[in-house]
């Protein structure tokens, strides 16, 4: 089934995903990356470019390289915002003969529709190339607040791009969407979408499986740009009050500034302090001069609070403001917030927004990708990934099989997917023992008896030999049903003993809640427990050891060794059953030292292999 | 008699008849759902056979660039080394020991996948592998690179930071 491309088409920058095996996938770039500049041009070499190849020549070649045309899609010549872009915006535009802008670029007159057409035909050929697929069909963005004739601008640009357009989608709603947030009864969202260049906010209603605009709001003349460039203008205003030169005259000193300021923001956002380190910045007659300055989040926070105030209060008059200006409802009344776009990565955006609605904003998907993987999961909804795709089941809890020491030893760990199978190899515990008990528990708890038992079944006529010797094979077997077999068998004999558990996942919800929050209550105390049973099962194991030694060393172990390790081997018995594991450690490790002196003697009789081939311990001495 | 016994024959016939059609249509709808199943099951493995594959394979470019953002950051430091260098004279002692470390860090970059991208004055300008950052009046064909201004990298043949160039654009009478 051919895929249906999930696209942000942004101001700065744009984003693809798609649905694969039912999870959102946001798609490289031919370039090796994740966002695609906005950005079109016609080269001084009369070569078309898009994206970051584009953005690369801008600066030679500012007429020609066309973007922001997300600011001009779709509007009249005579709207007062294209009137305030034309002012700063460095191409030529003109009135179209039906009203609308129209862009030069080269020798030619282009519309907005047909210039953004180009950033989707190359996010078009990179998604071919990167899948391996022809893609005919898209889903595209679009600001909520986007009237009839912008949408349809947008919708023709996806059709001249050659996609069939399914559906042209609010930003906000992609970004509740790549959330799951419209699965809700009826909630109240918030978007806070703060880009590089644009800031906007929307009110969302839910309901019914429906999202619907509330209201809008925001600047469109807010972003992140204004961030960085507020800390260069301070940085670069401490440089000169230090060392009296301006390097914001000197074109490469200040690009490497920006892109260090850049980084240091980025930086900021984890770190409460960052040390910003460009040598050789500049030079006077003294010689070089370098930069050298410490930036701490505080400041950062100083530079750029009325920014951050001025966003929050935007956010009070989109939803408090009376309908049809704002949405007529209290901060209160709002039930979720989610987080998009990169600026909101700085912790004290996301802190005033925690304060100003009392509660945690989502924010767990990369806030630049979050709206195109909403466009992806609507795109996965309109081809059916979402609803129809073959609903393969999930084990709820962990399935196990008890060992020594009333251990639950894990065969199939919880949300493995069925069908599957999975087998192990397990021995007896004691010397000639001849049957085993296959006990079969669900639950996380490391022991078997605070889990839930689903079945025993007793394996038997294992020929005797010592502990650890017979093989017996144990097969977990979960089909698409959920109807878990286990089956035990002796290698050696190849008898086989099994049963059929029907309802190994079919407990029910409140069951596996409850099973689930014991294991996290008891994981601390769960833990000392089976850290206890390990250095018992350690101890047992080296008693035995032990006592093998020296009965099989029998005369030519001199008396006094072997009086020593039956010393200590009674010192671990002695502690083997009490609870206090670090004590059973203890004295393992002092049987385990006093064992080793029965390998020395051997050798040194001369039972021992030839000299060379001893070990290194003993070559040291 | 006679007549009503071949009757008989005749709906026994036609019972049978009526069954194999039947059990034709039952093995037929069978055969059809088998086929389904089959073709399902087949599909499936072979998902999940392409899924490895590709799962290889971005593991394989996963490996590849899980340095890049470390290598990325180091070009700032090969930068400064050029920098740096550009102020000493020929003749400074000190020169060639920096000169030489800065080789040393380039060794390291170049063992994980880093290379330089080779930009000429005089050559195209080409916004695959270089970034205009301004223009100079020259006699030099217009849109040629007249001056490297910084250099390019890229690792495993993927541009990490494009070379910094001015171009060369014609003089003005």
């Amino acid at each position: 089934m051919p895929k249906i491309l999930g696209i942000d088409l942004g101001t700065t920058n744009s984003a693809m995903a798609v649905m694969e095996g039912g999870e959102p996938r946001v798609l490289e770039n031919q370039e090796g990356n994740r966002t695609t500049p906005s950005v079109v041009a016609i080269s001084k070499s009369n070569e078309r470019l898009a994206g970051l190849l584009a953005k690369r020549q801008s600066v030679v070649n500012p007429k020609n390289t066309i973007f922001s045309m997300k600011r001009l899609i779709g509007r009249k010549f005579s709207d007062p915002e294209v009137a305030r872009d034309k002012s700063w915006l460095p191409y030529e535009m003109k009135e179209s003969a039906s009203g609308g802008v129209e862009i030069k670029m080269g020798d030619r007159w282009y519309t907005p529709e047909e210039i953004s057409a180009m950033v989707l035909q190359k996010l078009k050929a990179d998604a071919e190339a990167k899948l391996g697929e022809k893609i005919e069909e898209a889903v595209i963005t679009v600001p909520a607040y986007f009237d009839d004739s912008q949408r349809q601008a947008t919708k023709n640009a996806g059709e001249i791009a050659g996609f069939k357009v399914k559906r042209i989608l609010n930003e906000p709603t992609a970004a509740a969407l790549a959330y799951g947030l419209n699965r809700q009864k009826s909630e109240r969202i918030v978007v806070y979408d703060f880009g590089g260049g644009t800031f906007d906010i929307s009110l969302l209603e839910v309901g019914d499986n429906t999202v619907e605009v509330k209201a809008t709001g925001g600047d469109t003349h807010l972003g992140g740009d204004d961030f960085d460039k507020r800390i260069t203008e301070y940085l670069a205003g401490e440089y000169k009050k230090q060392e009296g030169v301006d390097i914001s005259k000197d074109a490469l000193a200040l690009q490497r500034l920006k892109e260090a300021v850049e980084r240091a923001k980025h930086e900021l956002s984890t770190a409460v302090e960052t040390e910003i380190n460009l040598p050789y910045i500049t030079s006077d007659n003294a010689g070089p001069k370098h930069f050298l300055m410490k930036l701490s989040r505080a400041k950062l926070e100083e530079l750029v609070q009325d920014l951050i105030d001025r966003s929050i209060k935007l956010i009070q008059e989109t939803v408090t403001a009376p309908v049809p200006k704002g949405g007529g409802i209290k901060l209160s009344e709002i039930d979720e917030v989610v987080l998009v776009g990169g600026q909101t990565r700085m912790p004290a955006i996301q802190e005033a927004v925690k304060k100003l609605f009392g509660k945690e904003p989502h924010k767990g998907i990369n806030p630049d990708e979050v709206v195109a993987v909403g466009a992806a999961v609507q795109a996965g909804v309109l081809q059916g990934d979402v609803k129809d795709i073959l609903l393969l089941d999930v084990t709820p809890l962990t399935l196990s099989i008890e060992t020594l020491g009333s251990v639950a030893t894990p065969m199939i760990q919880k949300n493995t997917t069925v069908p599957t199978s999975k087998t192990q190899v397990f021995s007896t515990a004691a010397d000639n023992q001849t049957s085993v008990e296959i006990h079969i528990g669900q639950g996380e708890r490391p022991m078997m008896a605070d889990n839930k038992t689903l079945a025993r079944f007793i394996l038997d006529g294992i020929p005797p030999s010592p502990r650890g010797i017979p093989q017996v094979e144990v097969v977990f077997d979960i089909d698409a049903n959920g109807i878990l077999t286990v089956s035990a068998k002796d290698k050696a004999t190849g008898k086989a003993q099994s049963v059929k558990i029907e309802a190994s996942t079919a407990l029910s919800k409140d069951e596996i809640e409850r099973l689930k929050r014991e294991a996290a209550e008891h994981a601390s105390e769960d833990e000392k427990k089976r850290v206890l049973i390990e250095a018992r099962n350690q101890a047992e194991a080296l008693v035995y050891a032990a006592e093998k030694a020296v009965k099989d060393a029998g005369d030519k172990l001199p008396e006094d060794i072997k009086k020593s390790v039956e010393e200590k081997i009674a010192g671990v018995k002695e502690v083997k059953e009490k609870d206090d594991s670090e004590i059973i450690k203890a004295r393992v490790s002092e049987l385990s030292a006093e064992l080793q002196k029965i390998g020395e003697t051997l050798y040194k009789q001369g039972n021992g292999p030839e000299r060379a081939d001893r070990p290194e311990s003993d070559r040291h001495q | 008699m006679e007549d009503d016994q071949k009757k008989e024959t005749t709906v026994k016939k036609n019972k049978s008849e009526i069954q194999n059609e039947t059990s034709t249509a039952e093995a037929e709808k069978l055969k059809q759902e088998r086929d389904e199943y089959l073709d399902g099951w087949k599909r499936a493995k072979a998902d999940l056979i392409n899924y490895k594959k590709e799962e290889t394979q971005r593991l394989e470019q996963f490996a590849k660039f899980s340095n890049e953002a470390l290598v990325a950051e180091m070009l700032n430091v090969l930068d400064s080394f050029d920098l740096g260098l550009a102020t000493l004279p020929e003749s400074d002692p000190g020169r060639r020991g920096i000169e030489m470390i800065k080789a040393q860090c380039l060794e390291i970059l170049k063992r994980y996948g880093l290379e330089v991208v080779q930009t000429a004055v005089g050559k195209m300008f080409d916004p695959a592998q270089e970034e205009a950052v301004g223009e100079v009046e020259s006699a030099a064909p217009p849109g040629t690179v007249a001056e490297v201004v910084g250099r390019g990298y890229a690792l495993h043949g993927r541009i990490v930071r494009p070379a910094r160039v001015k171009i060369s654009k014609q003089q003005s009478k």
